[in-house]
């Protein structure tokens, strides 16, 4: 008897205990990153892999340096891939279904001319499945444009890119960085794919629904070829 | 589709004909034994508790359960079939969503497999940075089950608390493999990305950090009067009921018997690392519990020796499968200590482009099958803490 | 039985301030319920609507407001619409005995604690019609929980209160206050601490509070008794959760923390602000703790609150006796 009221005036101490545990949580500030007054620093999202996007070319940035191989198209395991080839060896068509991307990267890893890399888009948004069906290379020339303009201004804070840390502290996360004006810089801006770049037999693409037309273009059986 | 015999039974006729006790397959199965007085429960599908799809049909005598039977396949997404039309390149990502919760150990046991078939050799270092994010993702695998846990039973916040250490957790593992959740950086002779100085960096500082919160987890949870009374003495599982359904991991650790596949069927730098099987002579759903918070103290002091011991060198062999690889003809099976209990897969090749077959052994299925028996007798609420203290992630169960 | 012209108005007005108040004390306690479990949990809470998210209440009652009043088919429909209704409307009588302020009773009768004790229980009936009329076992499993424990619960604190009824020889709650004095030594809490730990439990067990919230256990049952119940039906249930939670924190600050009586001046400010402290106790416990299984919860009140009160209620008479 007097055991059970022993323990249970252990118990009551340990629930003590928790409260003041919960109490002390209570008045420290909080953890969280408030998105989007607050954005993730860009050292973390260096190694994230986001949607694929074409590199920049050697001597045109805008210019791809895909060869139309077509290994990438074999080896997506969700074949979201779309690659056509033009009169030379560059692609005319270039077309990155994400909806079906798993983030494998063996596209980027096969592609024998380091034509792929992994983007860092954390903020992506997409409010119709056609908005996710991209255009790398229109999306290729933007950014190539958007890194010409960044350079030829040289006045400082002009790069939408969120601040970076000078260096990385002990306490390495959470890494809150204030975020400027532009708090979606990370996103591309244009998640749309443009109708102009598409071939006549693909033009139903804009469909929210998949049509037929792209369920058409995807190997049957999901066997590859 | 038919069921032989059986009638289909139109699973709206309740809306129908009000009154009538029809139901789908599985409930008019159950039915057909159940005894007046006794009411039968469906935890259904969509339920807070049931750690994803699982539904659960429980006869009720007041508030004991007097019968369950869990039904599965509401997450069936059929990975192994997938194995059989995609390359064993493309597979690997699937790997990663099998239970995403330990994905790197799905990685290990499919690529494992592979390399044992095809005879490849993995580079020093690429065993030791498997090693490293395959414990890491233990260690998040078993915090989000303590903090589902405690949710379960009614306490919301440890959950969170738990999710601030993931979170630390995911950011050193999306260094190596670039996401967060469905990790899929293994590949046939190594891993795909290398560890920078940040990534030991990060490891070095979140060992200390872990453990003073491990700590706190234990002032606020472990030591508390109301979860040790909803815990102690609950569901006791022992080692018979666990072989006779072929239960593996820490369920089958507390109940008394030492097994581990890292010393068992040693892989990859194991037989390099010196650490402590956690055996718990308490083999109730408490005795679960500290078994699986002393495993994550396991893991990291696995992390601290390969921080220490990991080689330079290359992170994938010379002339490493491309993505059109075919495996050999032949057959392998590898098996590797999950979270949950043993992984394995099993791979029969016809030398083909893609594999024959291509078998997960998902230790979550075993542990399921023993639910029936140990919840028989308990009240409700201790059916749902039994549930709850065997770790299951239904994903890996249906696949 | 005469009742003046001036006692029928006082109390309409009261029936009608105590409706905004209840409906106040909801906003209040919807806000500080999500803020202090954001806090608590690490992370900001409502912040958006409004500023630093004090809207986010009144936007959700719009929203329950609007909602569609969606039932099951085979509901037992008199029943079913009732059982919100009788949630509600009890508990408004509960409020008036209770003097606010000096002069601040809406009805000022002898036996003010006798009343708030009888028409507690009509909250039980509630509960229980909810469950059996939904036509859901889920529902009726947590309307069986909450029938045993609501009546369970109800002794403990009608022994403590008793305890402190015989301390000031009266049952009536403005005595009770006169008794104490503005300081806090001076308060029954000081005279009573085992009274008033006994209240504090069988206060959130009364109130179907976590770590005693079995009949709306969410990781069991779903939502327990209210499962199909959505839009105003939903609301009302929540509604007279927080006013029932208000109710008994008022009758703890009279009974235990000297009600309207303060250190600076005396006034319903005090009042307020000792109930509001007791609500965010009880939301602190809800946040840390888990739950309590139902047999256990059983077991705490049948054998040690009733014994515990009612040992105190016998050391009161006796010290009372020997002392006076």
């Amino acid at each position: 008897m007097l055991k059970e009221i022993w323990d249970n005036l252990k118990g009551l101490y340990s629930l003590g205990v928790g409260m003041a545990i919960t109490g002390r949580y209570l008045l420290s500030p909080v953890e969280t990153i408030h998105y989007p007054r607050q954005v993730v620093a860009d050292e973390i999202m260096e190694s994230f892999r986001g949607p694929i996007q074409l590199t920049f070319g050697p001597k045109d940035p805008a210019q791809s340096r895909c060869i139309s191989c077509q290994m990438c198209v074999k080896a997506c395991p969700g074949h979201c891939l779309t690659v056509t080839k033009g009169e030379t060896k560059s692609p005319v068509v270039w077309l990155y279904d994400f909806s079906y991307c798993c983030l494998c990267g063996a596209c980027v890893e096969t592609c024998p001319a380091s034509a792929l890399e992994f983007s860092h888009k954390v903020y992506l948004v997409a409010k119709s499945r056609a908005e996710l069906s991209m255009d790398l290379l229109a999306d290729l020339k933007s950014r190539a444009l958007k890194k010409a303009e960044s350079v030829k201004s040289e006045l400082p804070g002009s790069a939408p890119t969120t601040q970076n840390l000078a260096a990385p502290g002990p306490k390495d996360s959470p890494v809150k960085a204030e975020a400027t004006k532009t708090p979606l810089a990370n996103s591309d801006p244009e998640p749309k794919a443009p109708t102009e770049a598409r071939p006549p037999k693909k033009a139903a693409k804009a469909d929210p629904l998949p049509s037929d037309a792209t369920i058409e273009s995807r190997p049957k059986n999901g066997s590859d070829q | 589709m038919t069921f032989g015999s059986l009638n289909f039974v139109n699973p709206f006729g309740v809306w129908e004909n009000p009154g009538s006790t029809a139901g789908d397959f599985y409930a008019v199965n159950f039915e057909k034994k159940a005894v007046s007085g006794r009411v039968i429960l469906n935890l259904g599908p969509q339920h807070p508790s049931t750690h994803g799809v699982l539904r659960v049909l429980v006869e009720l005598d007041g508030e004991y359960v007097a019968r369950a039977e869990p039904v599965l396949g509401y997450l069936h997404r059929m990975h192994e079939k997938m194995g059989e039309v995609k390359t064993p390149w493309q597979f690997i990502p699937n790997m990663g969503r099998v239970d995403y919760l330990h994905p790197l150990a799905w990685n290990w046991a499919f690529v494992g497999a592979a390399e044992k078939l095809a005879g490849l050799t993995v580079p020093e270092r690429a065993e030791y940075l498997r090693v490293i994010g395959c414990e890491l993702n233990r260690i998040g695998s078993h915090l989000l089950w303590w903090g589902a846990f405690v949710m379960d039973l009614g306490g919301f916040t440890p959950i969170l608390y738990a999710f601030e250490e993931r979170e630390k957790i995911n950011d050193i593992l999306q260094i190596i493999t670039g996401s967060r959740l469905t990790m899929a950086n293994f590949r046939f002779g190594g891993v795909c990305a290398d560890a920078d100085e940040r990534f030991f960096r990060l490891c070095a500082e979140f060992i200390p950090y872990l453990r003073e919160r491990l700590k706190m987890y234990k002032g606020l949870v472990t030591d508390n009067v109301i979860l040790r009374r909803r815990l102690e003495g609950i569901g006791p599982i022992d080692v018979d009921l666990c072989q006779r359904y072929g239960a593996t991991g820490p369920i089958l650790r507390a109940a008394g018997l030492a097994r581990d596949t890292r010393k068992d069927y040693p892989y990859g730098v194991y037989p390099k690392l010196d650490f402590p099987i956690p055996t718990g002579p308490i083999n109730d759903s408490f005795g679960r519990y500290l078994v699986r918070l002393a495993e994550i103290e396991t893991s990291l002091s696995i992390i601290e020796q390969a921080i220490k011991d990991i080689p330079q060198g290359p992170i994938i062999m010379d002339k490493a499968p491309k993505a059109t690889w075919k495996l050999p003809a032949g057959e392998s099976y590898f098996t590797v200590e999950g979270a949950r209990g043993q992984i394995a897969a099993h791979i029969t090749s016809d030398g083909g482009k893609n594999p024959y077959r291509v078998k997960l052994r998902a230790p979550g299925f075993s542990n399921l099958s023993l639910f029936a028996e140990a919840a028989k007798g308990t009240l409700l609420a201790d059916a749902i803490a039994i549930l709850g203290s065997l770790d299951l992630v239904i994903p890996e169960i249906d696949r | 039985m005469f009742l003046s012209l001036a006692i029928v108005a006082q109390i309409i007005v009261a029936v009608l301030l105590i409706i905004a108040l209840m409906v106040g004390n909801a906003v209040v306690m919807v806000y500080m319920e999500r803020k202090v479990a954001g806090f608590i949990q690490r992370r900001p809470g409502p912040y958006e609507v409004g500023p630093y998210g004090t809207l986010q209440a009144i936007c959700d009652s719009m929203k329950l407001l609007a909602k569609q009043l969606y039932r099951p088919g085979n509901v037992d429909l008199i029943l079913y619409y009732l059982a919100p209704i009788l949630a509600f409307f009890p508990v408004l009588l509960l409020y008036l005995p209770i003097p606010f302020g000096p002069y601040l009773t809406a009805l000022p009768v002898g036996d003010g604690v006798i009343l708030i004790l009888a028409f507690a229980g009509l909250g039980v009936l509630s509960n229980l019609l909810a469950g059996w009329s939904s036509n859901n076992k889920y529902s009726l499993l947590g309307a069986a929980r909450a029938v045993s424990q609501t009546v369970a619960y109800e002794i403990p604190m009608i022994l403590a209160l008793l305890a402190v009824v015989f301390l000031s020889g009266s049952t009536d709650l403005k005595v009770v206050t006169d008794q104490q004095g503005p300081w806090p030594w001076q308060w029954n809490i000081v005279l009573q601490p085992l009274a008033f730990f006994i209240y504090l439990v069988s206060l959130v067990g009364e109130t179907n509070r976590a770590p005693f919230d079995l009949p709306e256990a969410e990781s069991e049952l779903a939502a327990g008794f209210h499962t199909e119940y959505s839009g105003m039906g939903f609301a009302l249930f929540f509604l007279s959760e927080y006013a029932n939670m208000l109710l008994v924190s008022f009758v703890a600050a009279v009974f235990f923390l000297g009600g309207y009586k303060g250190p600076i001046a005396d006034g319903f400010w005090w009042i307020f602000i000792k109930a509001y402290a007791l609500m965010f106790f009880m939301v602190w416990i809800r946040w840390t703790f888990p739950r309590v299984r139902f047999d256990q919860l059983l077991n705490i009140n049948w054998k040690w609150l009733l014994p515990l009160g009612l040992f105190n209620l016998w050391l009161t008479a006796a010290v009372i006796k020997v002392a006076f």
